[in-house]
């Protein structure tokens, strides 16, 4: 589904290089985690991947296939790789006072719609689409008259990513070190939300430091992200490892 | 003399004015005030940002004026079943209007109140203890045409839109003065809207507008001001509000998609336990200038008052910011706080914006701030990742920072009504942050 080559990057108007050369393929249906330590890369990978201008991709490319096609992302606007399946979950979800959350996610749902040539959905009609999705994810309706993030807590925001998720159903999902700041009943259900969420037509990247969430979504595939570069990738038992022995004994 | 007083003089002779003797001299006499404070140069320090050289060259032409058509927008603006009080060009318009009766509330044209009503308003007019008194209050004081006298009766509680509408059709230059006087007795509460506005009209016309406002014990009055005239239009609006014991003044000023517009509310807070809330949103583009002084003068102890004033500046428009709170030596415990926030979208918009602190009591709480910025670029991201355009996410987060100010008014009608006149500076956002 997406095929990252040899990816050389650096913040923009900044030379120094933070991924220096990664090569990564996640097909439908799986499920890949990266590990490292902090300044590793991890959510350098992430926002580019969603097209944060504040990169500067130098080398490298990044493929998505949808529909037997293949588009090199790195050319596209932000919205244009969101309409066609690639979604991240923020590490830090942005507040947007004065926009509702049903009013954001029905615009954000109807973009989707209008790039696929689907019939746009009236507010009427979304706010039942809606609905069932909170359902599913065990999630109170009361937030989704407020604005956007704003005085919700560390664990309400994530949920409301993973609600962003579930409305928006993308092919390709990254989550940014998803876990961080949330408590272990909040990590359980936003990890719910995933399993549920995830079937054979799409795909996770699950970018995290600690092994923690990888208990709960459960990886095929863990690769370890030191100075920019995959240094090591195997089966989910070396989540585990590093849970035990840290990364000291790997970049040695 | 200068020109512009010279002609202003020649149209207070002309007006036929049928007033009686007290009115004529008590006009007079504001004329010459008027006369010898002249118009306001930016040497005044009160005018250093609005500068009324332009104005000052201008011709008009009469007080008020019987042409022009009515303009589609006008219909969806106002409910005609609601209880408005429209004012085309400077005249009451009977067939606009629809003065129903809200038990316990007077309402009636300042025409009719100076007959009816005649000894209050005579000592009403007199009262020139309340908040600013330049040139232009002295201006309408001598030129008043006609206005309306609103008087909730001890214990009259309403949830009633009280709109008062100031339409301009004419495309002749005519000076309004427009003169409005609410009083709230004791244990009332009260929602009033004041509308100015032209729809499409692109003539070139000053509104001397003045509004005094008598909150008294344990009243509340909800006071909105909304303004969107024509872009050549002068606009000079004083409000001002005294403020009793327990009392409450919600005011919200809204100036969008209009001319060179200055805006003055000073509220004075006589009574313990009041607040006084001065919230406003101007939206403006093209070469559009808002001026906002606010005065809020705590005379007694334990009051709180709360201004916020939010803008959106599109293309190359202006506005200034000045907000003054006094705190008198008495006024212990006073809670006062200010905040002027600034989205600049317009590549050359500009922001004047001056907080001014007199506080002579030493056991308060007085915070100011004032904001000038773009839009996050880290919310625009988040939208774009949400497969929301760049230009769209920059409405959405526009017209969020707008709404949200809107939201805070109290009846609903009032806030369609905004959200209806804000749309052409929405439809106008996207030049900005591209």
């Amino acid at each position: 589904m997406i095929e990252i080559k040899n990816l050389h990057a650096h913040v923009e108007g900044d030379g120094t290089e933070i991924l220096k050369g990664i090569d990564l393929t996640i097909n439908a249906g799986e499920i890949h985690a990266i590990m490292g330590p902090n300044g590793s890369g991890k959510s350098t990978l992430s926002k580019i991947i969603a097209g944060n201008p504040e990169y500067e991709v130098t080398e490298g490319s990044i493929v998505f296939e949808r529909d037997f096609k293949k588009i090199d992302i790195l050319e596209l606007e932000p919205e244009e790789r969101a309409r066609m399946g690639i979604f991240m979950a923020f590490q830090y979800p942005v507040e947007v006072p004065g926009v509702t959350t049903s009013l954001f996610l029905r615009t954000a749902f109807n973009e989707v719609c209008k790039a696929h040539g689907v019939d746009e959905m009236d507010a009427l009609d979304f706010n039942e689409y809606l609905k069932s999705k909170m359902a599913m994810l065990d999630m109170d309706d009361k937030f989704i008259n407020r604005p956007v993030n704003v005085d919700f807590s560390g664990g309400e925001k994530k949920r409301n990513e993973i609600l962003q998720m579930a409305v928006l159903n993308p092919m390709f999902n990254v989550l940014d070190e998803t876990d961080s700041g949330l408590d272990i009943d909040s990590m359980r259900i936003v990890a719910d939300g995933v399993n549920k969420l995830k079937n054979d037509n799409n795909a996770f990247l699950v970018i995290t430091h600690y092994q923690r969430l990888l208990n709960y979504i459960v990886p095929d595939y863990v690769h370890i992200l030191h100075d920019g570069k995959i240094i090591r990738s195997e089966g989910k038992e070396l989540a585990l490892q590093v849970e035990e022995k840290g990364y000291d004994w790997l970049l040695s | 003399m200068s020109n512009l007083i010279e002609n202003f003089k020649t149209l207070k002779n002309r007006a036929e004015t049928g007033h009686p003797a007290w009115l004529n001299t008590f006009q007079d006499e504001r004329f010459a005030n008027f006369e010898k404070a002249g118009i306001p140069t930016v040497k005044n320090e009160e005018w250093k940002y609005t500068n009324l050289a332009q104005l000052s060259k201008e011709k008009f032409d009469a007080l008020t004026d019987s042409e022009g058509a009515i303009p589609e927008e006008y219909n969806t603006y106002v409910n005609k079943d609601e209880l408005n009080i429209v004012f085309t060009n400077g005249t009451l318009n009977n067939e606009l209007s629809n003065i129903t009766e809200i038990s316990g509330v007077e309402i009636k044209t300042l025409k009719n109140a100076l007959v009816e009503n005649e000894e209050e308003i005579k000592a009403i007019l007199a009262k020139n203890d309340i908040g600013n008194t330049d040139a232009f209050i002295e201006l309408n004081n001598a030129l008043i045409n006609d206005g309306v006298f609103i008087k909730a009766k001890k214990g009259t509680v309403s949830e009633e839109l009280i709109h008062i509408v100031h339409l301009t059709t004419t495309d002749k230059p005519i000076v309004n003065n427009i003169r409005t006087i609410i009083v709230l007795e004791e244990s009332t509460e009260i929602n009033v809207l004041e509308s100015y506005v032209a729809f499409g009209n692109n003539a070139k016309y000053l509104s001397n507008s003045l509004t005094d406002c008598f909150v008294n014990d344990n009243a509340t009055l909800h006071y909105v001001k909304a303004q969107t005239e024509s872009e050549a239009s002068y606009h000079i609006g004083n409000t001002r509000v005294s403020v009793e014991r327990n009392a409450n003044f919600k005011g919200f000023t809204l100036t969008t998609n209009s001319g060179f517009t200055r805006n003055e509310l000073d509220i004075v807070i006589n009574g313990e336990g009041s607040d006084g809330t001065l919230h406003s949103l101007y939206s403006i583009f093209n070469e559009q200038h808002v001026d906002n002084h606010t005065s809020v003068d705590h005379r007694v102890p334990n009051c709180t008052s709360n201004q916020l004033y939010k803008g959106i500046l599109n293309d190359a428009s202006h506005a200034v910011f000045n907000g003054k709170i006094f705190v008198r030596d008495i006024a212990q415990q006073t809670n006062s706080y200010q905040l002027n926030k600034n989205l600049l979208l317009g590549k050359k918009a500009h922001v004047d914006t001056k907080p001014q602190l007199e506080i002579f009591a030493d056991d308060v709480r007085c915070t100011h701030g004032a904001t000038i910025g773009q839009l996050e670029e880290d919310e625009i991201f988040y939208l774009q990742t949400r497969g929301v355009s760049r230009k769209d996410a920059i409405r959405i987060i526009a017209t969020g920072f707008a709404e949200e100010s809107v939201e805070e008014i109290k009846l609903k009608a009032i806030q369609s009504k905004l959200l209806y006149l804000l749309q052409p500076s929405i439809d106008n956002l996207s030049h900005g942050q591209l």
